[in-house]
C-alpha cells in the first residue's frame, strides 16, 4: 500500500512527521512515547515532529482527513503517509519511514 | 483541501485507509474518532475494557467474599446482596432485590432498634461493629456483626448504605459454652476447698465430741436420776447428741463419711422410707412415687439413701406454701458424650436416676449458685442449717454420682441424682440390727489413740463395764504393752489414723504377737489404706466418733462376739 523507499537515499533526508493524538489518553501516549523514541534513535537531528491534539484543534484533524486518534502522517518525505492507531507495531513504522527494521535499541 | 474528483490509486488508498482504521478501532489502539460535526467522540476501547475489568475484579471480590455486603439505596430498598447473604439467609438475590432489610430480616423487637440507629445514616458510629441479629427464612436467628457507611451518590442528594457483616452465632454459642463450662469447674472446686476446710473442722470437733459425751454419760450414771444435776447433764448430752448429728453431715459433704456400702435396688430402699418421709413432709402435700421398670441395681449404703431423701424431702417440703406435691422418681438413664460436654464434672455411662421433683417456690439463679455450700441457706435463723445439700452433695459424690438442679422462681424444683450402675447384683437389705445392748464382760482390751480426752473417756467407760483395760498413746507403746502384758488380750480398740502407724498395720502386727486377738476400730473419718475413700471392708467393726458410753459399750461386745 505505501511506496518502497531506497535504503540508502535517507541519510541527509529531513523528515515531517504530524502525529494526531487525543489529549493524554492511552494510545496517544503510547503513540508519543514510541515516536519519540523511534525518532532520537534513528532520526536524531533530521525531524520536525508536530503533535496535534485533536481535543483543542479538532479542525486541524478535519482539515488533514483524519479520522481517528491517534494517527501519524509522515508528511515528508513524500508520499504522505498514514499510520493509525498507537504504533505498538514499530516495525511497520519504522518500515513507512524506510528504516530498517532492527530488534535491539528500541 | 480542495474538492477534487478522486482518482482510482487515491480511492484505493482510501479506502486502505479506512479499513486500518477500521481494525485499529476494533483493536482498541485509538483514543477517539472525529466526527463530522467537529466532535471527538469515544473514549479509548482499551480503557473501557480496564475499567470493566476493574469492575469485575470489583464483583468478584464482593460475590466471593465470605462475609455479607449487602447496600441498599436512600429507601432502605436492597439493591445489592452477595452470595454470603444468599448462602446465610437462604433467599437469593431475586427474592430480596427491592425490599428493605427489616420486612425480611429483622424480628420485631429489632425493627425500631435499627430505625433508630440508621436515623442518620452518616453518623460514623455506624462504622464502629455492631451487632444486630437476622432471622434467615427457615426462622433461625443468627448474631450479625456488621460495619456500615453511607456512600453519597455522585449527584444529587440520594445515598446507598454499605453493610458487611460476620455472622458470629458460632463463636458466641462458643464463648457461652466454654463460660458456662468454667463457672461450672469454679464451681465444683470451690466445693472442693470448701468440703476439704468443713471436714477438718468436723473431725477435730468430733474428737471434742465424743469426749463431751463420754463424760457427760459416766457422770449420768453418778447422779440418782431424782437430782437436779441429772436434767442438767441430759440437757448436755442432747446438745452434744445435736451437734455430732451437725458434724455427721458435715463429714458427709465432705465425703469423709464411713460407710458400708451395699448393691441395692434403689425402688426397694425409696420404697421402705415412704412411711419416714409422709410424717416428715406432712398432711398437706402429696407425695408421689413413680418407680422406674427394671431398675438397675446400685451400690450405695442405705442409710445413705436415707439422708439423700430425707434431705430432698425437707427442702421440698419447706418450700411449698399450703398445699403442694413432691414427687419422687427413678429410671435407668444412659448419658452419652454430648450431654457430659454442656455438664463438666459427668461422665458417660450408665446410671440410674433418682428425681425428687416439687412444686414450691423454686429458686432464683443466684440461690442456686450457692445451693451446695455448706451453710448456706436462705432460711430463717433456727430452721435452716444450709448442710441439707451440702450433705447430698457429698453422699452423691463419695457415690460416683453427678447431682443436677433445674428450677426457676415460682415453678418449682427438681433435683436429679445420677448413680453409677453396679454390675453385682443387689441384695437384700439387712433388717437393721436392734442388739440388745449387752452390758460390760470380763475380757482384757487395749485401747490406742494418740488422742487424750479419748483414751480417758474409753478407759473409764470400759472400766466401768467390767473390762480390764490397758491404754496406749501410740502404736509402738500398744506393741510393747501386747508383748509385755501377761495374760490374754482379747480385743484391739485402735483409732484408724496415728502418726506412727495406721491402724490396720498395727493390727496385723499385734495379731502376729497375738493370735487371734478382734479389732475395733474408730475414727472420724478414714482416708487411709483400712478406708479407702471412706470405704471399710466389709466385716471390719468400727465405730464413727463421737461416740457416747452406750455405742462404744454395744460395738465392743459385737467386737468380741464375732468369729473369728
Ligand atoms: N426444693 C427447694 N426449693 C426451693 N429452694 C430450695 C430447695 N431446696 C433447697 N433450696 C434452697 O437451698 C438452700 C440450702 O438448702 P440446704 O442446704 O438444705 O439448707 P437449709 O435447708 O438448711 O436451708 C435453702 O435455704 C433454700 O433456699
Ligand atoms: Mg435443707
Amino acid at each position: 500500500m505505501t511506496a518502497q523507499r531506497d535504503k540508502e537515499s535517507d541519510n541527509p533526508t529531513c523528515y515531517h512527521l504530524r502525529l494526531f493524538v487525543a489529549g493524554d489518553e492511552p494510545n496517544s501516549r503510547q503513540a508519543k512515547e514510541t515516536l519519540n523514541r523511534l525518532c532520537e534513535a534513528y532520526l536524531k537531528d533530521h525531524y520536525t515532529l508536530e503533535i496535534v491534539d485533536v481535543l483543542e484543534d479538532y479542525r486541524a484533524a478535519l482539515e488533514n482527513q483524519i479520522l481517528v486518534a491517534p494517527t501519524l502522517i509522515i508528511a515528508a518525505p513524500p508520499p504522505p503517509i498514514t499510520i493509525i492507531g498507537s504504533l505498538s507495531d514499530t516495525r511497520r513504522v519504522l518500515n513507512a519511514l524506510g528504516l530498517p527494521a532492527s530488534e535491539e535499541g528500541l | 483541501m480542495k474538492e477534487q474528483k478522486p482518482t482510482y490509486e487515491e480511492l484505493e488508498a482510501r479506502l486502505a485507509q479506512a479499513e486500518e482504521t477500521l481494525r485499529a478501532i476494533r483493536s482498541g489502539s485509538i483514543d477517539a474518532i472525529v466526527g463530522d460535526q467537529g466532535m471527538l467522540i469515544m473514549r479509548a476501547k482499551a480503557a473501557e475494557d480496564a475499567l470493566r475489568e476493574t469492575q469485575k475484579t470489583l464483583e468478584a471480590v464482593v460475590e466471593t467474599a465470605p462475609i455479607l455486603i449487602v447496600m441498599t439505596d436512600s429507601r432502605g430498598r436492597i439493591v445489592l446482596f452477595n452470595r454470603a447473604c444468599e448462602e446465610l439467609t437462604g433467599y437469593s438475590r431475586q427474592e430480596v432485590l427491592g425490599k428493605t432489610i427489616p420486612e425480611l430480616f429483622l424480628s420485631p423487637e429489632w425493627v425500631p432498634i435499627v430505625a433508630e440507629r440508621f436515623a442518620d445514616p452518616f453518623n460514623p458510629a455506624l462504622q464502629e461493629l455492631h451487632i444486630n441479629p437476622w432471622i434467615t427464612k427457615t426462622g433461625e436467628e443468627r448474631l450479625i456483626e456488621w460495619r456500615c457507611k453511607a456512600l453519597p451518590m455522585p449527584r444529587g442528594t440520594g445515598y446507598f448504605v454499605l453493610g458487611t457483616g460476620l455472622d458470629i452465632t458460632e463463636r458466641k454459642r462458643a464463648e457461652e459454652e466454654r463460660e458456662k463450662l468454667e463457672a461450672q469447674l469454679r464451681q465444683a472446686q470451690k466445693m472442693e476447698a470448701v468440703g476439704r476446710l468443713a471436714g477438718g473442722v468436723a473431725h477435730d470437733f468430733n474428737n471434742m465430741l465424743t469426749t463431751i459425751l463420754g463424760y457427760a454419760d459416766l457422770a449420768l450414771r453418778e447422779v440418782s436420776p431424782e437430782s437436779p444435776l441429772h436434767d442438767d447433764l441430759l440437757e448436755i448430752v442432747k446438745a452434744a447428741q445435736r451437734s455430732a448429728d451437725l458434724t455427721r453431715q458435715l463429714l458427709a459433704f465432705a465425703r469423709r463419711q464411713t460407710v458400708n456400702p451395699i448393691v441395692l435396688d434403689l425402688n426397694d430402699a425409696v420404697s421402705g422410707l415412704l412411711k419416714m418421709l409422709r410424717r416428715l413432709i406432712g398432711e398437706d402435700i402429696d407425695l408421689i412415687w413413680m418407680p422406674g421398670h427394671d431398675l438397675w441395681p446400685v451400690k450405695i449404703d442405705p442409710s445413705q439413701v436415707d439422708q439423700l431423701l430425707a434431705n430432698l424431702a425437707v427442702n421440698a417440703r419447706d418450700a411449698i406454701t399450703g398445699v403442694g406435691k413432691i414427687t419422687i422418681e427413678t429410671h435407668n438413664v444412659v448419658l452419652d458424650e454430648a450431654y457430659c460436654v454442656d455438664h463438666v464434672d459427668f461422665l458417660p455411662g450408665e446410671y440410674v436416676m433418682l428425681a425428687v421433683s416439687d412444686t414450691g417456690v423454686g429458686m432464683s439463679k443466684e440461690v442456686l449458685e450457692h445451693l451446695f455450700e455448706p451453710f448456706f441457706t436462705t432460711k430463717e435463723v433456727g430452721k435452716g442449717t444450709g448442710l441439707g445439700l451440702a450433705t447430698v452433695y457429698g453422699i452423691v459424690k463419695q457415690n460416683d454420682g453427678f447431682i443436677n438442679v433445674y428450677s426457676e422462681p415460682g415453678q418449682g424444683t427438681t433435683f436429679k441424682i445420677y448413680l453409677p450402675r453396679s454390675e453385682a447384683q443387689s441384695v437384700e437389705i439387712p433388717a437393721e440390727k436392734t442388739a440388745e445392748p449387752l452390758w460390760g464382760g470380763r475380757e482384757t482390751v487395749l485401747i490406742v489413740e494418740d488422742e487424750k480426752a479419748i483414751l480417758d473417756i474409753g478407759e473409764r467407760v470400759l472400766e466401768g463395764l467390767g473390762y480390764t483395760v490397758l491404754v496406749a498413746r501410740s502404736p509402738n507403746e500398744a506393741i510393747r504393752l501386747a508383748e509385755e502384758h501377761v495374760g490374754d488380750i482379747h480385743l484391739l480398740i485402735t483409732d484408724v489414723v496415728m502418726p506412727e502407724m495406721n491402724g490396720r498395720d498395727l493390727a496385723e502386727q499385734l495379731t502376729s504377737i497375738r493370735p487371734g486377738i478382734k479389732c475395733l476400730y474408730m475414727s472420724g473419718y478414714t482416708a487411709n489404706v483400712i478406708a479407702q475413700r471412706g470405704v471399710l471392708n466389709e466385716g471390719v467393726c468400727f465405730i464413727q466418733k463421737p461416740f457416747s458410753a452406750m455405742s462404744l459399750a454395744v460395738k465392743v461386745r459385737e467386737a468380741l462376739e464375732q468369729a473369728s
